[in-house]
């Protein structure tokens, strides 16, 4: 199955292609990991040095808050949030 | 025709020489820190963007404006608990590209930026676990070579040497004051605060370094420092540049580590053509109204010509063509400027 996984804008640089892409995976990390293999260079941005996702950034599967183990359906939609601070 | 890139807090700027005005490109990396500039052996421009949340980036480009991501940035090994929280530094020591970055470390390329190995013996020196941050961070942020040997300025660590192309390390800072040490006690080994290198190509165990402590030098690889601030307005300070032709060196002083901006807001770079025994306002041109701004220690760069350009943490571009004789400030403000590199 393939799902639509949407990145902030400021994340365009690291991929090939825009902010909306497609992966397949029964869970958030099999969907990333998918992804990954692809657009490799969206890893080290998404993922800390130990593979846990990274502080601050926040992944949503149907708008609900997920984490890596979090269980992906057919028809699910993965939002990374922009992170944003003052200044 | 001049061009220079600029990396700032928020995104990356080229300036291109039009006349006697400048054409600016970008924001380049909008909502990305731009941290530090090099070159590969190829030629092709490298820049390193970092964020607050998304760790670190390294981009190629052949013409300045369009840039490529390296699909493998500088990354500590899995399990590590070290973060990649800046690239620094790059620099090209033979045919490899070498990044300094924080947490303080060094790595290494051998394929022009595209992908990189962590220098082990430094990142794991025996002294490691003695290893502070100063203010800026833990960073490794000015690397040297020269002759077989290599230099790395690491924050608030110190100077680490090593004559045998890397494969071990010694601390060099004797004669430098550490950084919380009490006077009378026993000098430890590392935690001295380096803030800027520069030595002689021809000569390169002849080195100056603006450290936390003062400004110094060494006529012996860093073996042994002295303490050179004669005409200083104060010892504090990021910047350390050689002009290589001349011998010229170039240091921007600020009143303290408690006060990072000029004495009194008089913004000027200062000269010395005595190997740092004596110093002088670096010619005319400076700004009569208060410039109470920092100077970051890779906001500053040469063209080997007698061309200088530095940038403010105020966001303000100051540039000479002769040497440091006349400087002016260039008729734009960007934010906050972590490095800039002149382009041939």
């Amino acid at each position: 199955m393939s799902v639509t996984v949407r990145i902030p804008r400021v994340l365009s640089q690291a991929v090939t292609t825009g902010v909306r892409h497609q992966a397949e995976g029964e869970t958030l990390a099999a969907v990333l990991e998918n992804l990954f293999s692809r657009e490799p260079g969206l890893e080290n941005h998404l993922l800390d040095e130990g593979g846990r996702i990274r502080p601050h950034v926040l992944i949503f599967v149907d708008a609900a808050r997920a984490d890596l183990d979090t269980p992906v359906r057919p028809t699910s939609e993965i939002q990374v949030l922009q992170a944003v601070s003052g200044g | 025709m001049m061009r220079i890139l600029v990396g700032t807090e928020k995104g990356a700027y080229l300036l291109t020489e039009s006349g006697s005005d400048w054409h600016v490109d970008g924001p380049m990396f909008p909502g990305w820190k731009v941290t530090a500039f090099g070159q590969t052996v190829g030629g092709a421009r490298v820049a390193a963007t970092g964020s607050n949340w998304y760790g670190v980036g390294v981009h190629h480009s052949e013409n300045l404006l369009d840039w490529k991501p390296s699909d493998s940035p500088p990354t500590w090994p899995d399990g590590s608990d070290r973060k990649m929280e800046q690239i620094w530094t790059f620099h090209n020591e033979g045919d490899r590209l070498l990044a300094g970055v924080a947490q303080a470390g060094l790595f290494s390329s051998d394929d022009g930026g595209m992908s990189w190995d962590p220098v082990t013996s430094l990142n794991e020196h025996r002294t490691r676990d003695q290893w502070s941050p100063g203010a800026g961070g833990l960073c490794a942020h000015r690397i040297l070579s020269g002759n077989g040997s290599m230099w790395v300025g690491i924050s608030a660590v110190g100077v680490f040497r090593s004559d045998d192309e890397g494969a071990t390390w010694v601390p060099k800072n004797d004669g430098i004051p550490s950084v919380d040490t009490a006077e009378g006690g026993e000098r430890p080994e590392v935690g001295y605060c380096v803030h800027g290198l520069a030595h002689d190509p021809d000569e390169p165990d002849h080195v100056w370094r603006q450290d936390h402590q003062g400004v110094f030098r060494s006529t012996d690889g860093g073996d042994n420092w002295e303490r050179i601030e004669d005409g200083l307005p104060a010892g504090f300070g990021f910047v350390m540049w050689r002009h290589p032709g001349t011998g010229r060196l170039l240091t921007i002083p600020l009143e303290s580590s408690d006060n990072r901006v000029p004495v009194d807001g008089k913004l000027s770079v200062y000269a010395s053509d005595d190997n740092g025994s004596s110093w002088r306002v670096s010619g005319s041109g400076w700004s009569e109204a208060p410039q109470f701004t920092g100077v970051l220690r890779r906001a500053f760069d040469g063209d080997g010509n007698g061309g200088f350009c530095f940038g403010t943490s105020g966001g303000k571009l100051w540039l000479t063509r002769d040497l440091g004789d006349t400087w002016q400030e260039l008729n734009a403000s960007f934010p906050r400027i972590a490095a800039v590199s002149i382009v041939a």
